[in-house]
């Protein structure tokens, strides 16, 4: 899909901040103009990851390679990366457009206009302009330069964090959690405006959130961290439906996840019953996690089915209702459109291709990109 | 009705308050425009005791120049010392930057008699080694020490209401370190330092005890109370009323850039 | 370079003027003016003269104390409330004179109690006889008082506006009449404020020189007198650092006791 080539690679990269380590031995690569996600909940590590891309932090061990060069010793304000902040980070004392010139000002003016022989002071000035205005544009604040960013509401600020990063034609965009401090309605839009952006641009996006379904709607690639490691990589859809072990799952999407024993290949024993599956390689009798989302539970009349239950409580949840049903050894999280009411037994439903078998988490030693 | 009559019982207390507070200095105002060299008779209204003050009084000259060349000088290093101070303070690890506030505390808790003989006991020592006699120089130092914590914590909330990736952010876009301090941390925490020099500047013109202690020449404060030891005198009046002025309007200036109440 | 070094300077300058200097206090509190090492002057400091002082001083600076409670009190309870609230310079005007030379305050209060000062002028002429005032233990406690009433109300006007209105709400809500609510509620909750309040004047009260020596014509010697009598009149440094090391340890210990009281040490005081 993309030009095939790793423009940024993190080589056993292990970061402590006093006892608690927060990265350990960290492996990934990012292309060129992909849109890749950091995702995990607060604390994974995601955020130095992003730290240590854009310079803020140097790693303990490990290389990081930039376009085929150890960039470990390069500051930040000399690598071709520029962040957007969490909180945005503008300088009050700016006003919207000096805060996005800032970045151009700092450039000499042969970096500016490469092209021209000894630009003038007066060249130079038209030029920042003009790709001031251009940001601007493309961020559709156009008419706001001389306002205060102090007097800009969050989305506005937002807008302007971008366009001041983005008007330095950065090689990377890092974002950390740009859209957190947005309300639900506006963060949907702004999703779909910096995919169109980074689509538009052609240039690379990391991104940082904790939020799988903004995670599933902008990337190319997730990266799911857990405890200073990475626990998967890949696109949106291959990780929802093979997650590689107890975490992914619970953390992308509902569902059900509980103990169980693969007696053989294509054959697993869980919730007191043996199923037929699809899943092989596992050793014989070897514990495994067992998933099921709630949306492939099929609830049938009572009685039939591989698992009887009782409905326990039911919500409505809009396009679905969500049952919990209890079948003794296990209560099970079932999404249906047709409601039964708590207090009826129900029969459930699996085909052996939505039944997911995942190594023990415990088990789970490095998992490679 | 006894709602309003309990207002106005409130408001007479407050009345009574000020009066108290403020009727000595009315009363010195007043005084310094009288004519009559006694307290008790009113000669009619004159600037004459201004005119004294400023024609015939070059010990008092000499007082206003040690003082204004205090105030200035030590507002100017105590407001780098000082915000240096903060923004590093803030950079720094919690333990260090823990001791630095607590060390900052200090001189505010000690008595200012103890500050004050503390300082004049080490200048004369110092003295027997190199010339520094207690005067101008040593005044300055005790000076910059008293006023360099007021400045800091002034400084000190700008920093922390800042975002904490300003100064990443700056970087970030392309600036050296030392230039993303001048850019951007400066002009992020301007309100912050100008107001600690206000404060740190009136702090300097006002100050008595410290002074007493650590300079043989008199500064404005020593001299009132050097006069004050033999008996008033409405040129000090005069005096007096100026310094009450200048140091009024300074104050109400701070407190419309911060609130006053935040800063004791 | 680390920014953290930028408060070297700072840390160099703070270390070599309050804490060097106080090396030379103890130095000298503990040594003849030959060189050897002696604890006359730590003894001399429980002698009965210096104990008559001390105990003056804190005689003074507790009644000082308890008078701007008693006054500071319900002005800041007034200044705090909804009628008076609105008008923030009156509270401005209140704690203005904190910051204000309290030498220039003290010599003015000198014209309004002195034998031919304004009150005795106004008295005679309403035909009374004059008063003295001046030389007075009287009116040194109330130089004390008019300097140091500000630094009463502030604390407790800070503790009062910060309180929760929805508290004092509720109390009224739970059926307690106005004095109920003040007694349980209000003043309970103030306690902090009155705490700070009771440091910040009691502090600069019992540590105060020249006051005593204008209002009280020198009759009345108190503690900052005395040292600055050793330093400035009879030349005995020696004693003057231990009278100094001893006003410092009356201060810390009457800061750990009022942290006591309020281990959350209150609002205003000594915080920014």
């Amino acid at each position: 899909m993309y030009e095939d080539t790793k423009l940024i690679e993190l080589k056993s990269i292990s970061k402590s901040f006093g006892d608690t380590e927060v990265l350990k031995n960290i492996n990934v690569y990012i292309r060129r103009r992909e849109f890749v996600t950091l995702l995990g909940p607060s604390g994974c590590g995601k955020t130095t990851m992003l730290r240590i891309i854009g310079g803020f932090e140097t790693p303990d061990a490990g290389q990081v390679i930039f376009d085929g060069k150890d960039i470990q010793k390069v500051p930040p304000y000399r690598r071709r990366v520029n962040t957007v902040f969490q909180k945005y980070a503008l300088f009050t004392h700016l006003n919207v457009y000096d805060n996005i010139a800032f970045g151009l000002k700092l450039k000499t003016p042969e970096e500016l206009l490469p092209n021209v022989k000894k630009p003038s002071r007066k060249q130079v000035k038209e030029e920042i302009d003009r790709r001031i205005r251009r940001m601007l544009k493309l961020v559709k604040m156009e008419g706001y330069e001389k306002r205060s960013v102090d007097a800009l509401s969050g989305g506005q600020q937002q807008r302007i964090a971008i366009a001041r990063a983005l008007v330095n034609e950065p090689e990377v965009l890092l974002l950390d959690e740009p859209l957190g401090a947005l309300d639900l309605k506006l963060r949907k839009e702004m999703q779909l405006e910096l995919k169109s952006m980074q689509q538009q641009l052609g240039i690379t996006f990391i991104y940082v959130t904790h939020d799988q379904e903004e995670a599933l709607t902008m990337s190319d690639t997730i990266v799911i961290m857990n405890g200073g490691r990475i626990q998967q990589i890949g696109d949106g859809k291959s990780i929802y439906d093979e997650p590689k072990n107890a975490f992914v799952a619970n953390f992308i999407g509902d569902s059900n996840i509980l103990p169980g024993v693969m007696h053989k290949d294509f054959e697993a024993e869980f919730a007191g019953h043996v199923f037929e599956c699809v899943d092989e390689g596992f050793k014989e009798n070897e514990p495994v996690d067992v998933l099921v989302r709630p949306e492939d539970i099929m609830l049938i009349g009572s009685d039939v089915g591989m698992l009887v239950g009782e409905v326990k409580s039911v919500l409505f949840k809009g396009v679905h209702y969500e049952m919990k049903v209890d079948t003794g050894d296990f209560v099970w999280k079932v999404h249906s459109t047709t409601m039964y009411p708590a207090g009826s037994r129900v029969g459930l439903s699996i085909v052996p291709s939505n039944i997911h078998i995942m190594r023990r988490m415990e088990a789970e030693g490095k998992i490679e990109a | 009705m006894v709602k309003r009559l309990y207002k106005y019982l409130r408001g007479t207390y407050l009345g009574f308050l000020l009066v108290l507070l403020y009727s000595p200095i009315a009363v010195m105002i007043v005084l310094s425009f009288n004519e009559s060299k006694t307290r008790s008779k009113w000669g009619g209204f004159s600037f004459k005791w201004y005119k004294e003050l400023i024609f015939e009084s070059p010990d008092i000259i000499e007082a206003l120049k040690l003082t204004l060349a205090v105030a200035i000088l030590a507002t100017v290093i105590s407001v780098i010392l000082g915000t240096l101070g903060a923004i590093g303070i803030h950079a720094a690890k919690k333990g260090y930057a823990a001791a630095l506030i607590n060390l900052s505390y200090l001189p505010m808790t000690m008595p200012d008699i103890v500050t004050g003989v503390s300082l004049m006991l080490m200048f004369v020592f110092v003295n027997g080694f190199i010339s520094l006699p207690r005067g101008f120089w040593t005044m300055l130092i005790a000076h910059i020490t008293f006023d360099t914590p007021y400045v800091l914590f002034s400084v000190m909330p700008k920093l922390k209401q800042m975002n904490p990736n300003t100064y990443e952010a700056a970087l970030d876009l392309g600036c050296k370190p030392l230039r993303a301090l001048t850019k951007v941390i400066i002009p992020e925490i301007r309100p912050g330092i100008v107001t600690g020099g206000l404060l740190a500047f009136t702090m300097s013109l006002d100050d008595f005890v410290i002074s007493f202690f650590t300079s043989e020449q008199n500064n404005l404060s020593m001299l009132v109370y050097a006069a004050a030891k033999r008996g008033v005198k409405p040129n000090i009046y005069a005096l007096s009323t100026i310094m009450f002025i200048v140091i009024l309007i300074l104050l109400i200036i701070i407190n419309k850039r911060s609130d006053l109440e935040n800063i004791s | 370079m680390k920014r953290s070094y930028f408060a070297g300077p700072y840390a160099v300058w703070m270390i070599l003027f309050t804490i060097a200097p106080m090396i030379f206090v103890v130095f000298y509190a503990f040594h003849t003016t030959d060189g050897g090492i002696t604890f006359d002057n730590i003894i001399r400091c429980f002698d009965a003269t210096t104990m008559k002082v001390f105990l003056r001083s804190v005689k003074l600076a507790l009644m000082c104390t308890m008078l701007c409670l008693l006054l500071g009190y319900p002005a800041a309870y007034i200044l705090a409330s909804k009628d008076f609230s609105k008008y923030k310079m009156l509270f401005v005007l209140f704690i203005l004179p904190m910051w204000m030379n309290f030498l220039l305050r003290t010599y003015a209060t000198m014209s309004l109690l002195e034998n031919r000062g304004i009150i005795n002028t106004v008295l005679e002429k309403l035909g009374f006889e004059r008063v003295n005032m001046i030389g007075t233990e009287g009116a040194v406690l109330f130089g004390m008082v008019y300097n140091f009433l500000p630094f009463m109300i502030l604390p407790i006007h800070t503790s009062l506006k910060k309180m929760d209105t929805r508290v004092i709400e509720a109390a009224q809500d739970l059926g307690a009449n106005p004095f109920r609510v003040f007694a349980r509620v209000t003043l309970p909750l103030s306690v902090p404020g009155v705490i700070s309040g009771i440091t910040m004047v009691f502090m600069p009260a019992v540590t105060t020189f020249a006051i005593s020596r204008l209002l009280g014509n020198g009759n009345f010697m108190l503690l900052g007198d005395m040292i600055e009598k050793q330093f400035m009149e009879s030349h005995d440094w020696s004693f003057g650092s231990a009278l100094s090391l001893f006003m410092m340890i009356l201060i810390m210990l009457s800061i750990g006791l009022l942290n006591r009281i309020e281990p959350n040490k209150g609002e205003g005081g000594g915080k920014w």
